[in-house]
């Protein structure tokens, strides 16, 4: 049974983080990287990005990392294999194809899956997910032919997609069970100036409804909603979730809720195993609870304090995370924790009519979150906002005005 | 002919001379301002802009160049050779 080192079960941006670390902290010792995708560090951010998507981009700037780099750092890359077992006496993980690999030190980042559609015909070509570069490929040579497409879901994705296709130049529905765009996450205010926008260049978004069949022969011919709406459709792309697959390391006796539990170390509760990227759910020092989230700016951070954490140097994970978009003419992001349902108080930036807004999440004394529409501007001072604590609750009127500058409330 | 800005650094430490942004290529995702967060801001347009190029060590410059999922950051040395992406 071959042995290494250091053992990193997932090969992206959290994995090849926390290889890079380790080696600069351990010169010597083996790491490996297993992961079930064949190819070496790609831009998973880029599969969604207009300028990528069409071409305006060369196609080779998707990767990231070349052969030369992991020969350079001594990384050995174990592509196309997949772990579907983990022994934590041993040591060892167990592989679809029968092998075993034993470790010193294992970290998991295998990260999520794309939650699926059930309805029948889902399971036709041109039904499309957004995970994989292999994703990516097959939506590209799909929209070359078609000339309608279908979105589903009100999130990043959805977001991103129904502004590719339409960019592409194929007529759009985003079908949503919502009420409105980017519900429960953004207020109707927020959801309308982005409806607006992708209503403006020709997407028809219809509300509260939902696919019930996909019909057609081998290819996707159209879809029925469940209220009884046929569209006819050559593509159909979902964004409507992630999945955490973690039985393997349930069984292995690793704590998991959503995600596998981690401290802020990014320690689990197994003797040498550490876990990171979107498949984590992490101890938020800054929000004080458990936390998943799924985006590259954060992946990219845990797999740095993972890697320094198996060499030894801990160090806890403290930072606000962010995700932003763009596509419509409009800029999105959410900064800190936006999760929706939670008990907190809201203050609201700009306005519809200004196309311009943000909302300000408080609990207490201090700001925990925002989300912003055309506003990122304010993104890198609100992540310190948050970050240093501030004590905002006498700056309500400030915070609600949208031409003061929240640069005046950092210390 | 690319969108790009460029930004000189000074610092006396440092082999890297200038900061590079491809604004063709930023996508905002902003994962520099998570490494260097004293380096760099996102503007209006969504696009990262330097605002402090001599704020931080080249190993942590390095780190956020690397850190783009676009490779928007180019590193030149003082010489002006390109040491970032290689």
């Amino acid at each position: 049974m071959v042995n290494f080192k250091y053992l990193i079960i997932g090969g992206g941006v959290a994995g090849v983080t926390a290889a890079e670390t380790i080696r600069q902290s351990d010169t010597v010792g083996t790491i490996a990287i297993v992961s079930d995708e064949p190819y070496l560090l790609y831009s998973r951010v880029m599969l969604s990005k207009p300028n990528f998507f069409l071409g305006k981009v060369p196609f080779d700037q998707v990767w990231l990392k070349g052969e030369g780099w992991y020969k350079e750092k001594n990384i050995i890359f174990l592509g196309g294999k997949t772990v579907n077992n983990l022994d934590t006496i041993q040591k060892k993980v167990g592989l679809t194809d029968g092998d075993f690999i034993s470790y010193q030190k294992l970290l998991i980042a295998t990260g999520t899956s794309t939650r699926k559609a059930n309805v029948p015909g889902a399971d036709k070509k041109s039904v499309h997910y957004l995970r994989s570069l292999e994703d990516g490929k097959g939506i590209m040579e799909n929209i070359k032919t078609a000339k309608n497409a279908v979105t589903v879901g009100g999130g990043f994705i959805g977001f991103e997609m129904a502004d590719l296709m339409q960019l592409a130049g194929l007529q759009t529905t985003v079908v949503l069970r919502e009420p409105f765009f980017w519900d429960p996450t953004l207020d109707s205010a927020s959801g309308s100036i982005i409806e607006k926008a992708m209503e403006k260049v020709g997407v028809k978004i219809l509300h509260t409804n939902e696919i019930v069949e996909i019909v057609g022969g081998e290819n996707v011919e159209g879809v029925v909603l469940k209220d009884g709406t046929k569209i006819a459709c050559e593509v159909i792309i979902f964004g409507i979730g992630t999945e955490s697959h973690i039985d393997w390391v349930k069984t292995a006796g690793l704590k998991t809720n959503r995600g596998i539990v981690a401290d802020e170390f990014m320690k689990t509760n197994a003797e040498d195993v550490w876990t990171a990227g979107d498949i984590t759910e992490y101890k938020d020092l800054l929000l004080e609870e458990n936390v998943q989230m799924g985006n590259w700016v954060s992946a990219h951070e845990q797999g740095r304090i993972a890697g320094l954490g198996m060499v030894d140097k801990k160090e806890a994970f403290k930072f606000v995370s962010f995700y932003t978009t763009q596509g419509f003419g409009l800029s999105v992001a959410f900064v800190g924790d936006v999760t929706p349902g939670k008990d907190r108080m809201i203050i609201s930036r700009g306005s519809i009519e200004t196309d311009s807004l943000a909302r300000i999440y408080i609990v207490g004394s201090e700001l925990v979150g925002a989300t912003l529409i055309n506003r990122t501007q304010e993104m890198g001072t609100i992540s310190k906002l948050i970050g240093q604590n501030i004590d905002v609750s006498a700056k309500h009127s400030e915070l609600a005005d949208a031409n003061f500058d929240l640069n005046k409330l950092l210390t | 002919m690319a969108d790009q800005k460029e930004y000189l650094r000074n610092r006396a430490d440092s082999q890297i001379g200038k900061i590079v942004i491809d604004r063709d290529l930023c996508i905002g995702a902003a994962s520099c301002l998570a490494v260097a967060g004293a380096t760099y801001e996102l503007d209006g347009e969504n696009k990262v802009v330097v605002t402090n190029a001599d704020s931080v060590d080249d190993a942590t410059l390095t780190m956020s160049a690397e850190s783009c999922p676009t490779k928007a950051i180019l590193l030149f040395d003082k010489s002006g050779k390109q040491v970032f992406p290689k």
